[in-house]
């Protein structure tokens, strides 16, 4: 599963830890967390996050 | 090796920490003109709207730049480049001596030409002062008036809206979006944002903000006058190039960078809202992102080129998904459009063919099918055989080869 770049903040969102602080499982694709999901360390939206490539 | 970045915005923060990430070893010091730490601009809408709290708006955690070994000059604005001596003046008497010097400047909300536009009670929103001060001043008057029906006036007037103030919106065009949107989505729009409590003023053009020292409404076009405790100015932004103008550095409407971010200067690079690369100016963050990722490569001499950002098509207006694609305006011989509309339910998808291709769409409402038509427009697929299908809730984009 791909990872993604907040690109306000360069926070790296990575499926297989997920984000259990905010209630995000291990194992949740990027695609699959909620649209109210926010950048759990500067707050911006899923909209500003980037596929990391390669 | 030093490395200075002039701004401490979302630009001067994510080169900062590209170039740490990088070399462990380099002296990196950010020169910012606020006194703040670094936040990420939208979440001065969600701080506005009383979503988030102000300690929230920030993007690290207290200290973050100390521990990262990034020295932040918070509050000391760069007053002058000498590129000869590789030198920036910061005000109070400083300097920084450079090896490597990225601009990043950003850009400041631009004020229409209007009488009484710099008066007490003007405001605009870029920084986080700013938000203080409207909020402030929303504290002791509850009528605020909006100028400009682009992104940024709607979104500010849902979050003044929010916080408890009458607010009006008031665009000069007969519509709102009128860059994304035509007269038909833009009413969609309009019926929106009145239901969650904000007016809507098309067609009129500000003469005077009104008030002896302090804004007290406007005076219009037409000669009818609005009153109003806060005249919040949304009229895009206008890049920060005056540092760059005074160093003597290529600027046209931004400061001109080439593929690798290099600005006329030998060792100076520009990124973000200041930088102008092929006669673009992006404002928007996935381009500041990328254009200081590759900067903070190139002032190592790790060559990463930049080719140019792709915007997105789709935004989130008033809870609203909107994608705009290509000619959506599009009259004319040769043209075509079809539209389907539910305006109860707030859905309208439009699709603009020349000859049975595809080259302008607009849907809003839905999300579902936007990044497909966003895709099919780019590629000006030929939809002839399937156009009236395409506009239908359930249609499956992936048929279309």
């Amino acid at each position: 599963m791909d990872k993604y770049e907040c690109t306000a903040c360069g926070y790296i969102y990575d499926p297989a830890a997920g984000d259990p602080d905010n209630g995000i499982p291990p194992g949740t694709s990027f695609d699959d967390l909620p649209d109210t999901w926010v950048c759990p360390e500067c707050g911006v939206p899923k909209d500003l996050f980037v596929k990391v490539e390669g | 090796m030093n490395a200075v970045i002039v701004g401490g915005g979302l630009a001067g923060t994510i080169a900062a920490r590209t170039l740490r990430e990088l070399r462990p070893d380099l002296r990196i010091a950010i020169l910012g003109e606020e006194r703040h730490p670094y936040y990420p601009r939208p979440n001065l809408i969600e701080y506005l709207a009383g979503r988030v709290p102000r300690e929230k708006v920030f993007a690290f955690p207290e200290g973050w730049a100390a521990r990262q070994g990034i020295e932040a000059r918070l509050g000391a604005p760069a007053v002058r480049i000498v590129p000869g001596r590789r030198t920036v003046e910061t005000a109070g008497g400083g300097a920084a001596p450079y090896d490597v010097l990225l601009l990043a400047t950003g850009a400041r909300a631009s004020r229409p030409p209007v009488p009484g536009i710099d008066k007490k009670g003007v405001f605009v929103l870029r920084t986080l002062d700013d938000a203080d001060e409207l909020l402030a001043r929303l504290g002791e008057g509850r009528r605020a008036v909006v100028l400009g029906g682009g992104l940024l006036g709607l979104e500010i007037a849902r979050a003044v809206r929010q916080r408890g103030a009458e607010v009006e919106v008031v665009e000069i065009f007969d519509r709102l979006l009128p860059r994304q949107l035509d007269g038909a989505a833009a009413a969609i729009l309009k019926a929106q944002m009145e239901r969650s409590g904000v007016a809507v003023r098309l067609g009129e053009k500000t003469e005077e903000v009104l008030g002896d020292g302090q804004a007290r409404g406007l005076r219009f076009g037409s000669g009818a006058t609005l009153a109003a405790e806060a005249v919040i100015v949304a009229a895009g932004i206008a890049p920060e190039t005056a540092l760059a103008r005074q160093a003597g550095l290529g600027v046209g409407r931004g400061v001109i960078v080439d593929d690798r971010l290099r600005t006329s200067a030998p060792g100076v690079y520009a990124a973000g809202d200041v930088a102008e690369h092929a006669g673009r100016i992006y404002g928007i963050i996935p381009a500041a992102f990328e254009q200081a990722r590759a900067a903070a490569h190139n002032m190592l001499g790790l060559d990463k080129p930049y080719g140019g950002t792709v915007p997105s098509n789709t935004l989130k207006v008033a809870g609203l998904h909107v994608t705009s694609v290509g000619e959506v305006h599009a009259a004319g011989p040769g043209l075509e459009s079809l539209v389907r509309s539910d305006a109860a339910a707030g859905l309208y998808k439009k699709i603009v063919l020349r000859e049975g291709r595809l080259v302008g769409a607009i849907w809003m409402g839905t999300a579902k099918g936007a990044a497909e038509i966003g895709r099919l427009t780019a590629l000006k697929k030929d939809v002839e055989r399937r156009k009236e299908e395409l506009l239908e809730e359930n249609f499956d984009f992936g048929e279309v080869p």
